[in-house]
């Protein structure tokens, strides 16, 4: 669902011009955050972003970052602070990481409920706090924020084994 | 017999599938909707609004259905692509694409295009198409290689095709509630409501038939794709395969 969301919103921001892939067009990424056993596969390519669950072949960056570092890149803390606190574990090109970060941070996405330790109506909630951010900034008066919404929620019913990744962080 | 392949558990000549195939579907074309309903307990709704979530698409894009059937999944991705996009609803077998047709027109949409085509021989130009959906078709194509090669040929540099089809279980006593359910309620509940017991034994076998998770990974990763992940819904009653062109 993390997964759901984010390429959503992404993607819903890029044909909106509210951000650019620039730089990170054609490039695949590797993000790990450790604590949460989660790994996010991005692929950027024709204007597009996707999320993937599992790594298909050699990433062009591969980053590793703790639960607190990914959450302060969607907060916005310099991507160089975290460099140079060595909080950022990066195997390749240090300025394709750079703007994926930036990529996070101009999208605002308020992750950090999103990965709490529930499932049900924390995610519900989180879902359409996110979307309507999108709505915001979005400004096509015909982008369904409830179709989409209902659509995730749909997706969050047949497909239980997705919260696996809440599950774990309940333990 | 020339190459062989399978119809439900038997083996027939290839050249003789796509018509075996067709006399299923011309027959069970009118009662499509209330018996994917009663069948499926509604979940076929579900999974195919998992699929339109998954596909990404949004205004603008430019859409193919393939054997989009009765049109639920090409009426979504209408309200998605908005009047600058293009949707495209094809299917091989005209009694379904007619059923189509009136359900899109008794819903008031009357810009959908209809292309009555085998997925083995897309008549459409290269990367011509963000997205690509096929839900519960790819099982009945004679050859799935040479018709996920066509898709692969019509999408765009980074467009995606999403292929929703039964699959493999992935719990032992789920599967064989399963196949209870698939080859001694199943058929009889076909024979019940539409008449047409054979039609949904068959549709059992073929779900069986119909390669795993995994294999069809690799034939879309065969067929040249870059990348493809897939989603088992439903403990892999179905599987949603994402691939995407680079």
């Amino acid at each position: 669902m993390l997964r759901l969301v984010l390429e959503k919103t992404l993607n819903s921001l890029i044909a909106n011009d509210s951000i650019k892939l620039g730089s990170l067009e054609g490039n695949t990424i590797a993000l790990h955050v450790l604590e949460l056993d989660l790994s996010l596969y991005f692929v950027c390519i024709n204007a597009r972003i996707y999320a993937l669950e599992a790594q298909q072949q050699s990433p062009d960056v591969d980053i590793r970052v703790s639960k607190s570092v990914f959450l302060s890149l969607f907060q916005g803390k310099s991507f160089k602070h975290l460099l140079d606190d060595e909080a950022v574990e990066i195997v390749g090109n240090v300025k394709t990481a750079q703007a994926l970060s930036d990529l996070f941070s101009e999208a605002s996405i308020d992750i950090e409920e999103l990965i709490a330790q529930h499932t049900g109506d924390i995610i519900a909630h989180q879902l359409g706090r996110a979307l309507r951010f999108t709505k915001k900034r979005s400004n096509s008066a015909t982008f369904g924020v409830f179709e989409t919404l209902k659509d995730d929620l749909s997706a969050l019913l047949v497909a239980p084994s997705r919260s696996r990744f809440f599950d774990s962080g309940a333990k | 017999m020339g190459r062989a392949t399978h119809f439900g558990f038997q083996q027939v000549d290839a050249a003789d599938k796509q018509g075996l195939v067709k006399g299923v579907f011309d027959s069970v074309a009118s009662n499509y909707d209330l018996m994917n309903d009663v069948l499926s307990f509604g979940a076929h709704r579900l999974w195919k609004r998992y699929t339109i979530g998954l596909s990404g698409v949004g205004m603008g894009d430019k859409v193919l259905d393939i054997a989009g059937g009765t049109g639920d999944l090409a009426i979504k991705f209408r309200e998605k692509v908005g009047d600058t996009g293009r949707v495209i609803l094809s299917d091989i077998n005209g009694a379904m694409l007619e059923q189509g047709r009136k359900n899109l027109i008794d819903r008031g949409l009357v810009d959908i295009e209809f292309v009555q085509a085998n997925a083995e021989s897309l008549p459409f130009e290269d990367n011509t198409f963000d997205c690509v959906s096929i839900a519960f078709g790819l099982r009945n194509v004679t050859n799935k290689d040479a018709a996920l090669a066509q898709m692969h040929r019509v999408l765009k540099k980074g467009g995606c095709l999403l292929i929703l089809e039964f699959s493999k279980v992935d719990n032992a006593m789920l599967e064989k509630l399963y196949d209870f359910y698939s080859f001694s309620v199943m058929p009889k509940l076909g024979g019940l409501i539409a008449n047409d017991e054979d039609s949904y034994q068959y549709l059992a076998e073929s779900i069986r038939k119909h390669p795993d998770q995994e294999t069809l990974k690799q034939m879309a990763m065969d067929a040249g794709f870059a990348f493809c992940e897939y989603h088992n819904l439903s403990g892999g009653i179905v599987a949603l395969h994402k691939a995407i062109k680079a």
